[in-house]
């Protein structure tokens, strides 16, 4: 498959920040994860390709023409950015149809596809109020809006299911899963390893700035799943679990967090030890208060598979 | 010039308008707007407590064109002008970073020129039709009693389209001003009231380094009288001369601040 976006040799600094470094790398069509903690340089990468600040050195290229200041290109392209910022005064209608105006589409069109826009991002009803009193999640399905409103063939959207509630995160998802299907290219970022993993198998994996990893989902899950993960949990019986748990060849660690009154327990293997958990809990009688992960993000993955 | 040439030229005008279209809309919602309407106004309210004093005949032999004059030299140019071509102008560039909204508009088919010159003309635009209403209604109410006299129109036109130029001018420098600096509304404020109000009184040719040096030499000069041995005083350049003049560095800073635009990397700060 022909790339359609090129990066060589892309690096950018902030200052004496290091946002991005040394990145080569080749898009093909579909939907390509771009998977980093916050502050990896996923947004730096985002900015980069949409020409939104140039490169100190390297190049980006989409379709082989270089990106920056090459205006005609973004009639093909949608951007969503991540930053929470809007023409406050205007309605949400009134933000699509302006922004579709700078497309040079005719009064007609516009009014057309800015319907379609806020339908799909379920905005009909509230197209009259104005932006600032739109809620969180709103605010961030209008920015989904303004990168599709235009048909674009290539869209790219920067942590697009922040601040969104479980449905809204599936509707998008769906969304750019049937903008896949249509033959379009997707490139969209998270820091959430589950929410890349609902849209797309191919992925890349940025970290301080560096690609440190590109290619299939389950390479970067099966690092993760010999990652030792640590469970919280307070309960009624914490030592009598923790007496059951120790039967298991994939508990490593179990001990006690006196100040939170939980029980504290390593395991390297997830899936295993979290489908354990409801026999051991009704079998023994436990009154379940919480279960959490303490290092169930990116970050701790990150740390851990380079050493820190 | 040829085919493709005039395509990208007509494309550029269309991109120019729709960004035009956008900001004049937009501008007319925002909260400034509404504050620097409410200041262009002032003006008026002046206007009618010297109406009622002269009609309780408490200052009766004062001409309202005398009152009408003073205003638009004191007020209007030495001052409403340069604030509202400090704020809007500045802020077609920075606005955009402030708000970090410039994704919007740099991720779109049209040439960040289009984007500086479509939001100048729609500022512009706006702030002269302020300025305008503002002149409009102290006019007629500090001239009630000689409405029928039509050379006091010809004042009121003469003096509008000074402003109108002092406006267009003072908004490209600032636009200008907004695109190369990040704390432009403090050099902004330095060059109008410092700047300005100081150098315009220089001897020789030091004062045409100011903006209001031209738009003073396209009105009346006022008579020095028994001042008229001071050095510091305005020697104003011909009609024609000032006219070439304030297009010339509107044009200029326009430019420079579509160059400027074009390649200079904005960082928004996360």
């Amino acid at each position: 498959m022909t790339a359609v976006i090129q990066t060589q040799n892309l690096s950018k600094w902030y200052g004496n920040v290091l946002g991005l470094s040394d990145v080569t790398l080749q898009i093909e069509p579909g939907i390509t994860g771009i998977l980093g903690p916050n502050g990896a340089g996923k947004s730096t990468f985002l900015k980069l390709i949409t020409g939104q600040i140039k490169p100190n050195i390297g190049r980006v290229m989409i379709h082989g023409q270089n990106v920056w200041n090459n205006y005609a290109m973004f009639a093909q392209i949608g951007f969503c950015p991540e930053q929470d910022s809007f023409y406050e005064e205007l309605t949400g209608w009134q933000f699509l149809t302006n922004l579709l105006k700078l497309h040079h589409f005719s009064p007609e069109d516009i009014n057309a596809k800015a319907e379609i826009a806020l339908d799909i991002v379920e905005l009909t009803k509230d197209k009259d109020r104005v932006i600032r009193s739109y809620s969180r999640g709103m605010r961030q399905r209008l920015k989904v809006g303004q990168a599709i409103a235009h048909d674009p063939n290539i869209i790219i959207l920067d942590e697009p299911l922040n601040g969104l509630d479980p449905l809204g995160r599936r509707k998008i998802i769906r969304l750019i899963k049937e903008y896949k299907g249509e033959g379009r290219m997707i490139v969209v970022s998270s820091h959430v390893l589950p929410e890349i993993e609902a849209m797309t198998n191919r992925i890349i994996l940025i970290h301080q700035g560096k690609v440190f990893a590109q290619g299939d989902i389950h390479y970067i899950r099966d690092l993760i799943e010999t990652h030792p993960h640590i469970v919280s949990i307070k309960c009624s019986q914490s030592r009598l679990l923790a007496e059951k748990f120790i039967g298991y060849d994939y508990v490593l660690k179990v001990h006690f967090d006196l100040q939170k009154k939980s029980l504290l327990v390593e395991t390297n293997n997830r899936d295993k030890f979290f489908s354990l958990l409801p026999s051991l809990f009704i079998d023994n009688n436990i009154e379940v208060e919480e279960i959490t992960s303490p290092d169930d993000n990116l970050q701790a993955v990150f740390d851990y598979l380079i050493g820190k | 010039m040829t085919q493709s040439d005039t395509r990208k030229f007509s494309f550029f005008l269309q991109s120019a308008k729709d960004v035009f279209v956008f900001f004049f809309s937009l501008a007319k919602k925002v909260r400034k707007t509404k504050i620097f309407f409410f200041i262009s106004f002032l003006p008026v309210f002046m206007a009618f407590v010297v109406k009622f004093s002269q009609i309780f005949s408490l200052a009766r032999n004062i001409e309202g064109i005398y009152i009408f004059n003073n205003m638009i030299m004191m007020f209007y140019m030495q001052f409403l002008i340069l604030i509202l071509a400090l704020f809007y102008g500045t802020s077609v560039s920075s606005e955009e970073l402030e708000g970090k909204t410039l994704t919007y508009l740099t991720t779109r088919p049209v040439s960040k020129s289009a984007i500086i010159i479509g939001k100048y003309l729609a500022y512009t635009g706006l702030v002269i039709i302020m300025t305008t209403l503002g002149v409009v209604f102290s006019f007629l109410v500090l001239n009630l009693n000689e409405l029928y006299e039509l050379s006091l129109y010809k004042i009121l036109l003469r003096d509008v389209a000074v402003l109108g130029l002092g406006l267009m001018c003072y908004t490209a420098f600032f636009t200008f001003v907004g695109t190369i600096l990040k704390r432009s509304i403090m050099f902004g404020l330095v060059f109008s009231f410092g700047w300005e109000n100081v150098i315009q009184y220089f001897p020789g040719s030091t004062q045409k380094f100011t903006i209001v040096h031209y738009l003073k030499s396209l009105l009346p000069s006022p008579s020095t009288g028994r001042f008229s041995f001071l050095l510091f005083r305005l020697e104003p350049s011909s009609t024609g001369n000032s006219v070439f003049m304030l297009f010339l560095i509107t044009g200029v800073f326009l430019g420079l601040a579509c160059i400027l635009f074009t390649f200079k990397e904005y960082i928004m700060e996360d």
